[in-house]
């Protein structure tokens, strides 16, 4: 395909001309352009979607398909049978489904919220106030939690949540006996042992801690990212107007990064409503630990596709899932969207 | 390209003096001092899988749980080569990552810079179908994805498992969102007056100054495609094709895993994470003498 | 000239290759999960020694993954192995739904085994429609460990303690003044309890016309008696394979645990091998006789290569060879009641004290009651089991009120 703005066949025609070719040549020549115009972003995008097409539509189409089926998946791709809106109606009518709501809910905004809130002053610290070796080793370091392994996360965890002999459970009782915090952690050893993971009270914000421990590393990163693209002249003006350091911070660093802010909040939404891993590895599997306390959506969805083997079920939550992530997501859009996406430009 | 040499210039932002000026001596020591907790509560994982390499299983189990070096590293190295060809699959996921992480830097970043630069019919409608498409849960992708690879001719392959992730929205999203504050449309502008070609201006005009972004979808691609275990686990078959988290997670069991050589495994399959976020942060902070240009 | 000298020399010298190998050289693959891979390091040499020309190869994940991807194959149709290796928890999901091999007809004739194999076992690789799908390779006869010295501490006699539950938790409520706890989750009481004092015919949760049991005295009862140890503080609230549950068998601090008994083979390698000689094995308390685990094998509908498939099965699970192999290797307990008698069965068990131990799993073994798998015990397992029994518990839910509220989710989703 010849679609460089250099074609070269408008440019020097060869050959001799008459007066009626010419103008239709250089109509050509236009349209041309313009096809080429037109073509060009569509090449651009094209590996999106053309991955999308292969990879991505198909898993669309036969998950909205099987949420009308009833399915078995060990008997077979021919066993499934229609059953309509059956698996709707009877996501709607699940307690299970309305829990798992809930707690996905809870656990997005509780693990969601301080992730911005740390990694924010965390990168603009790092990219403004420390020396840029020192800067590697701090990111490196506070990205640690991301690059581990479930696995390791999981044994970690246990050893300090555990109840008889965790790490916290020790901790706090070492630390309510000093004197300065006895008068108001005299009730800790009262409470002994607690069971983070086993009481549906403390299940939720025992798996919030670990999601925030594990991705706000993440967002110093996006967010580091973010503050580096602030020029220093920004500042330097700003020092001369006689800005302090936190008016440097709130009026100019902070409204530069609105586009990476929006980025992260976006994929915080929409992954944390997505919740899996972590609070099915912190109740060992176990059909979202005490009272449901820890099941969320995603993990309820597994567990009734891959464990209880209702396919067509699960898909019909994944879909309700994802309309309640896509209202979510919607809301942030339309409030933040303008701005975040750039459409002021 | 002589409009870039003489643009360039102008796109540089002065060198940053000493960065600390603005911060008084308490400020920071403040700062180092919450950055150093907040260094203890991260990095307490990482020092104790390498803590637990050293150990054996019985050891690793009891409570309270050693808080020393052991003394079975040895032992557990042999174990885990004796379980699996360690080797062989660390290189296959360095191969896989390596492979997904280019491609999605280069095809993620032009997906995006078609989404940045165009204004064309029906792009709204596809940014939006791609925004959604995060927004599905990917528990249930697995049987129609297996149907698709198996489809494609692809089971057992390595491509099967990083090609899916080349053109991702979530690097899209990344990028457009960096070319957004980054990158000036008089640039553009000026660059096709120039009579640069589309992708040209892509290629030398644009992506130099998205480095730090490039930068940051590599490693966010690097460690998703060195973590992931669902695809590999659908799609190999061959023992010498696993990649590591297959390779690892194969080998647990409730009862009777041999967690020292597991944990020495996982310990040694973190390190090029490592590596590999320290290398592409420098690219990542490099960003700040480059960039920086839209103001 | 040259290109067809050359292909005319490969194409004999393949003949010849061909003509040395028999006609019916298989190669087949099982599926499976650690540790058996350790078991067939060891099992096909000796398997190829009486079939040569069936090359075995093997591919493992962990238990979760395995299932997992067995559902994937199973699913699409395509990807698994010829062998698969299933547990006891999948196997009433799994067997009817048509995607293995019905084992009973020609040319497999499983039921020509059938005598050889503890009923019970024989009996959960069943379909529905009375053929064979899933041969049991290892079960797991449930019993009570017990510490010797915390026992004589208070100067107990097993027999008496195990006589009844009211006996049993007298015997805790002895030991919980020397702050020893008397298992380490109450929940395990009410597991097995519900598994065991079923009549002939009942499925765990569904009577044969597929009604719910749920809020039963089978459940009312088991969940009461669960309670009851937790209520009066008598077990230590650990959940089973972790830290804390391994420093109860270590320190002493937990007295007994109902468990499978392969649980024996972990206490004595890994878990406390320093505590050699201070434990005892008995039957369950209550006199009822119930399993933890166990795994059967299939052939997926897809293989192509079943005949092959069924002779390494009839080798691993109808000879006694590899059964004895893999209770000495593995700790996994035979299926082939033939086996009982091998010298192995009389062995002492130094961990145990000496105690011959095995004899008392065969005796368990033969006398479990068969369960009818029913479509929705997985379910069930997971609402009930997990679910209810969790708020009962560890939240102070009523067991009624709780086992309504599950009955009705239950009946919901199963249909």
């Amino acid at each position: 395909m010849a679609i460089t703005p250099h074609d070269p066949v408008g440019q020097s025609p060869h050959g001799p001309e008459t007066a009626s070719e010419k103008p239709r040549r250089v109509r050509g020549h236009a349209a041309r352009r313009r096809w080429i115009k037109t073509l060009t972003p569509w090449l651009f995008i094209s590996p999106f979607i053309i991955i999308f097409s292969v990879f991505t539509a198909f898993p669309l189409v036969f998950s909205g398909y099987l949420s009308f089926q009833e399915w078995n998946p060990v008997a077979g791709l021919s066993s499934m049978e229609f059953v309509g809106w059956d698996n709707y109606a009877l996501a709607l009518d699940d307690p299970w489904m309305w829990k798992s709501l809930y707690n996905t809910a809870w656990l997005a905004i509780v693990s969601g919220i301080p992730q911005h809130l740390i990694a924010i002053p965390v990168a603009y610290l790092l990219v403004t106030a420390v020396r840029s070796g020192v800067r590697q080793f701090y990111t490196a370091t506070f990205f640690v939690p991301f690059i581990t392994s479930t696995v390791a996360i999981s044994l970690i965890f246990y050893t300090i949540y555990s109840g008889n002999s965790g790490i916290l459970n020790q901790w706090l009782v070492a630390i309510s006996k000093w004197p300065v915090f006895s008068s108001f952690l005299g009730w800790v050893e009262e409470a002994m042992p607690i069971r983070w993971l086993n009481s549906s009270d403390l299940i939720k914000p025992s798996i919030a801690f670990v999601v925030i421990w594990k991705y706000t590393g993440f967002n110093i990163v996006i967010y580091s990212a973010g503050f580096l693209t602030v020029s220093k002249d920004l500042y330097d003006a700003a020092k001369v107007d006689g800005c302090n350091a936190w008016q440097q911070f709130w009026n100019i660093a902070l409204p530069m990064i609105r586009p990476f802010a929006f980025f992260a909040v976006t994929l915080t939404i929409i992954g944390n409503l997505q919740m899996f891993e972590e609070p099915f590895v912190l109740t060992s599997g176990n059909s979202g630990g005490v009272g449901q306390s820890g099941l969320t959506a995603s993990y309820y969805l597994y567990l009734v596709g891959w464990e209880w083997l209702e396919m067509g079920a699960a898909a019909a939550i994944s879909w309700v899932l994802f309309l309640f992530i896509a209202i979510v997501t919607a809301v942030h859009f339309y409030f933040n969207g303008k701005k975040g996406l750039g459409g002021d430009r | 390209m002589t409009t870039l040499d003489t643009q360039e210039p102008e796109l540089r932002v002065t060198i940053p003096r000493k960065r600390t000026r603005s911060f008084p001596r308490l400020g920071k020591f403040a700062t180092h001092a919450f950055m150093i907790v907040g260094l203890l509560v991260t990095i307490f994982p990482f020092a104790w899988v390498a803590l637990m390499a050293t150990h054996s299983r019985t050891e690793i189990y009891s409570s309270p749980p050693p808080f020393w070096i052991g003394d079975n590293l040895t032992e557990n190295y042999i174990k885990l080569l004796e379980v699996m060809p360690f080797w062989t699959v660390l290189f296959n996921s360095l191969w896989v990552a390596v492979a997904g992480t280019v491609g999605a830097v280069l095809f993620c970043s032009m997906c995006a810079y078609g989404f940045f630069a165009y204004d064309f019919k029906g792009k709204n409608v596809i940014f939006g179908i791609m925004i959604a498409s995060m927004m599905v849960p990917p528990v249930l992708g697995l049987i129609p994805f297996f149907l698709t690879v198996q489809f494609l001719g692809l089971l057992d392959t390595h491509l099967a498992i990083w090609l899916p992730g080349i053109a991702n929205a979530f690097g899209i999203f990344l990028i457009r969102q960096y070319m957004m504050q980054s990158i000036s449309r008089d640039l553009l502008d000026a660059a096709k007056v120039d009579g640069a070609s589309e992708f040209r201006i892509f290629w030398s005009v644009v992506l130099p100054l998205i480095k730090p972004a490039l930068a940051t979808l590599a490693i966010v691609m690097f460690i998703g495609l060195w973590n992931n275990f669902l695809t590999p686990l659908i799609v190999l078959s061959s023992p010498d094709k696993y990649v590591l988290t297959l390779a690892l997670r194969s080998v647990q069991s409730l009862a009777n895993s041999p967690w020292g050589a597991i944990m020495l495994g996982t310990f040694l399959s973190m390190l090029p994470l490592l590596i590999a976020f320290l290398f592409f942060s420098r690219q990542m902070m490099a960003g700040l003498t480059a960039g920086a240009v839209k103001g | 000239m040259k290109h067809i000298f050359t292909a005319g020399v490969l194409a004999s010298a393949l003949t010849t290759v061909m003509a040395a190998v028999p006609a019916y050289a298989q190669e087949i693959r099982v599926d499976g999960f650690p540790p058996f891979d350790t078991h067939f390091d060891k099992q096909v040499p000796i398997f190829n020694e009486t079939s040569p020309d069936i090359t075995v190869t093997y591919q493992m994940n962990s238990h979760g993954d395995h299932h997992k991807l067995l559902t994937t194959n199973l699913a699409t149709q395509s990807g698994a192995g010829d062998v698969v290796i299933v547990d006891v928890s999948f196997i009433g999901a799994f067997i009817n739904e048509g995607g293995f091999v019905n084992l009973s007809e020609a040319p497999y004739g499983a039921e020509e085994f059938k005598d050889g194999f503890v009923p019970y076992a024989w009996s959960q690789g069943q379909g529905a429609d009375g053929n064979q799908y899933g041969m049991p390779i290892d079960i797991g006869p449930g019993v009570m460990y017990y510490r010797r010295d915390v026992l004589d501490s208070v100067g107990g006699d097993i027999d008496a303690i195990i006589s009844d539950w009211e006996a049993y938790i007298d015997y805790g409520r002895q030991l919980k003044e020397q702050g020893v706890y008397l298992i380490a989750d109450a929940g395990d009481v009410a597991r097995i309890l519900v598994r065991t004092t079923l009549e002939d015919g009942e499925g765990l949760f569904f009577d044969a016309e597929g009604n719910s049991l749920v809020t039963s005295d089978r459940f009312v009862n088991a969940f009461t008696l669960a309670k009851q140890i937790r209520d009066e503080g008598l077990d230590a609230q650990i959940g089973a394979w972790t830290g804390e549950w391994y420093d109860g068998f270590k320190n002493g601090t937990v007295a007994t645990q109902l468990s499978g008994a392969w649980l024996l083979g972990h206490m004595q390698n890994w878990m406390a091998p320093d505590t050699a000689g201070l434990w005892g094995a008995s039957n369950l308390p209550g006199g009822i006789f119930g399993s933890w685990g166990g795994s059967f094998l299939a052939i997926p509908a897809q293989s192509e290569n079943p005949e092959a498939a069924w002779e390494f099965i009839k080798y691993l699970t109808t000879e006694q060879g590899p059964q004895i192999d893999s209770l000495r290797d593995l700790g996994a307990f035979p299926v082939l009641t033939s086996t009982y008698g091998d010298p192995a069965f009389d062995e002492p068990i130094d961990f145990l004290a000496g105690q011959q131990a095995r004899q008392l799993f065969a005796e368990v073994a033969q006398r479990v009651p068969a369960v009818t798998p029913m479509d929705g015990d997985l379910i069930a397992e997971d609402v009930v089991m997990n679910g209810a029994l969790a708020e009962v518990l560890n939240d102070g839910k009523d067991i009624m009120e709780a086992l309504q509220d599950a009955e009705r989710l239950l009946l919901r989703r199963v249909r």
